[in-house]
């Protein structure tokens, strides 16, 4: 290990050349929810409250449809004549707001946790691993739809349960690569040299973690949107008058027959946002596997 | 699963007396079978605790639970009755120890509903849940790990580049949409199927496939992904040189040592999919255990909800261990841990 000092230290994550990441994922991925998130920022300057009321004599119209009142629907309307565009971009606050609200407590907690397991030994580290397993195991869904119903239907009493609920896994991700941080000799020469335990974990171990931390985000993102989505699909979400994409798709149900692009324009929706955050999560683990190998040679 | 504890050992590992050679003791099949039960056992035990004593607080935290217990019609006198038929006027730490006496015993009260046992009702369930999702786990499995195969033998291929984008997208598309786009496509526009509820053999396919849904993408990128890798190897290079054809070199060798990567996955696959099964369940009118829990937790049944999701962890835990033990048993590598 001559070269320790050189390689031991993980370098900067992730570095932004000329035009892209480097990564054509991870560049098509940021796209695409960059576009996603434009679309959420959109609604405040474009939509009117009264925009997702519906009118009762353009019920179950299909796309490109010009209502009496002079309206002209681009994706369609539901049921009560409402409009499926300013639906779609209506839900996004609840789908990405529930999701991203959640993903940032799922990133907190379960680095804290897995940190904690990975420094302390004996009686705390087999409390953490022991309820890690035994939490992984349970069915997500099925914890949060029980909590949720108990605790209401609220943004954020939808947002913090699922949150304090699935960060399971990624403590136990975190969990197994600092214990491998941990051994490495510059966490060593930092002890030696009587660095504080929270110093260590933060400066030293976390920086180390955070390619890890940014792929785990990413993709929880995508499942955290998944479980809202089926949580309102399930009357169990989002409150039903919310335009969360769940209820639309859960709404859209009834009219399969009639009117598909109720399923259609909500499930096209959640696809490209779930493929977005895939494609960013894929993107990171690729530049962070390269970035070993450019290590290794 | 494997411990993680045992895959970062960061200490040298001292070699055993008498042993020269590797730094690995395998410990015999029944003895790791034995820990491999306990461990679950323990961790079974820890999550029911933790769901119970969590269903209990949340329950007290939110109000006043008699009146949950009562629904909307209950007035004052139905309320003091079901305080004192519940306890829920006695101190808080002694319903809590009855509480925990009771779930102990297995004993969940009767449905608010129609006062059937809870316990009765979701057993009732459970033969039709179960099968459901034996049969996507095994469909999956049968569809996906050939599938991840071919895709990872020949990586750089055009065919396969497409099917493997293909993947990626089907990766993003939640097996709840999936099971909306078949029922349009096969109830709907073709009438080849039945959509809802359980009618003979024809309608599992549709609930057997969107469950398979949730959880097959994901299996088929892995395979590929440690297939590929296996591939590159210099076990796989010395069989090519000893004269071993192509499908030989990727099913016989390469798959089987890209397996292991995925036994982890495709233990936890089994906690994935009841969380699917739910869903699932109410998309086609199942009448199984998750539609009925979704139907308990709207109407805030709270006995049937609490035998459910009872039986749900410890179906679940069945599941895995279970994987675990077979496994344990067809691969040898799992045997071994490290002295």
């Amino acid at each position: 290990m001559t070269t320790a000092t050189a390689t031991d230290k993980p370098a900067p994550a992730f570095r932004f050349n000329k035009l892209g990441t480097g990564s054509f994922q991870l560049d098509l991925g940021i796209l695409i929810f960059a576009l996603v998130v434009l679309a959420l920022l959109s609604q405040w300057l474009l939509l009117d409250s009264s925009d997702l009321d519906g009118n009762l004599t353009s019920r179950l119209k299909g796309p490109g449809f010009t209502g009496r009142d002079g309206i002209y629907h681009l994706l369609g309307t539901d049921q009560l004549g409402r409009d499926l565009l300013f639906r779609v971009l209506g839900g996004l606050p609840w789908s990405l707001g529930i999701s991203g609200v959640a993903v940032v407590c799922v990133a907190v907690i379960g680095t804290f946790v897995g940190l904690i397991g990975a420094w302390y030994t004996g009686i705390i580290r087999t409390l953490v691993l022991l309820g890690i397993a035994s939490m992984v195991a349970m069915p997500f869904l099925v914890l949060a739809l029980v909590v949720v119903a108990v605790v209401g239907r609220g943004f954020w009493p939808i947002s913090l349960t699922m949150g304090f609920i699935a960060w399971t896994a990624v403590a136990r991700v975190i969990y197994a690569e600092s214990r491998g941080l941990l051994t490495r000799e510059y966490v060593l020469a930092a002890r030696l040299f009587g660095v504080s335990k929270w110093s260590i974990l933060i400066f030293h171990v976390l920086p180390g973690l955070r390619p890890t931390i940014l792929v785990m985000a990413a993709f929880f993102f995508a499942v955290l949107l998944i479980i809202e989505s089926a949580l309102s699909f399930l009357g169990l979400g989002a409150p039903l008058n919310a335009p969360s994409w769940g209820n639309m798709l859960s709404d859209s149900r009834q009219y399969l027959v009639n009117a598909p692009w109720m399923m259609f324009v909500p499930a096209g929706a959640i696809v490209t946002s779930v493929i977005s955050l895939n494609l960013i999560g894929d993107g990171f683990a690729e530049l962070s596997r390269k970035r070993a190998r450019a290590v290794e040679v | 699963m494997t411990d993680i504890a045992n895959e970062q050992k960061p200490v040298v590992p001292a070699i055993p007396k008498g042993r020269s050679s590797g730094d690995t003791e395998t410990i015999p099949v029944t003895q790791q079978t034995i820990q491999t039960l306990t461990k679950r056992v323990l961790e079974l035990l820890f999550l029911l605790m933790f769901i119970s004593t969590l269903l209990f607080f949340l329950l007290r935290l939110t109000g006043d639970p008699a009146a949950v217990l009562a629904g909307e019609t209950g007035d004052q006198e139905q309320l003091e009755l079901i305080r004192k038929q519940y306890g829920l006027d006695k101190p808080i730490i002694v319903q809590y120890g009855v509480f925990l006496y009771k779930m102990v015993q297995l004993d969940f009260g009767s449905s608010l509903a129609n006062a059937q046992d809870a316990l009765g009702l979701v057993f009732e369930r459970l033969p039709t849940s179960f099968t459901l999702v034996i049969i996507a786990f095994t469909a999956n499995l049968i569809v996906s790990i050939p599938l991840g195969a071919w895709l990872g033998s020949r990586p750089d291929r055009t065919g396969r580049k497409l099917a493997a984008t293909a993947v990626f997208i089907a990766q993003g598309i939640p097996g709840y949409i999936i099971g909306l786009l078949l029922i349009q496509l096969f109830a709907v526009e073709l009438r080849w199927l039945p959509s809802i509820g359980n009618q003979g053999i024809l309608s599992w396919i549709m609930p057997a496939i969107t469950l398979a849904a949730f959880q097959a993408p994901q299996v088929v990128r892995v395979i590929s992904a440690n297939v590929a890798e296996a591939m590159r190897e210099d076990y796989i290079r010395t069989a090519r040189a000893n004269g071993a054809g192509f499908n030989t070199l990727l099913w016989r060798h390469a798959l089987k040592n890209a397996m292991l990567g995925a036994t982890a996955l495709i233990g936890a696959q089994v906690s994935f999919l009841v969380g699917g099964s739910i869903i699932t369940e109410v998309i086609f009118a199942w009448p199984g255990i998750g539609r009925l829990l979704v139907t308990s937790v709207q109407t805030l049944d709270f006995p049937v909800v609490q035998a459910a999701v009872f039986m749900i962890a410890i179906f679940v835990y069945f599941a895995i261990t279970m994987t675990d033990i077979v496994f344990l048993f067809i691969d040898p590598r799992l045997r071994r841990q490290r002295a």
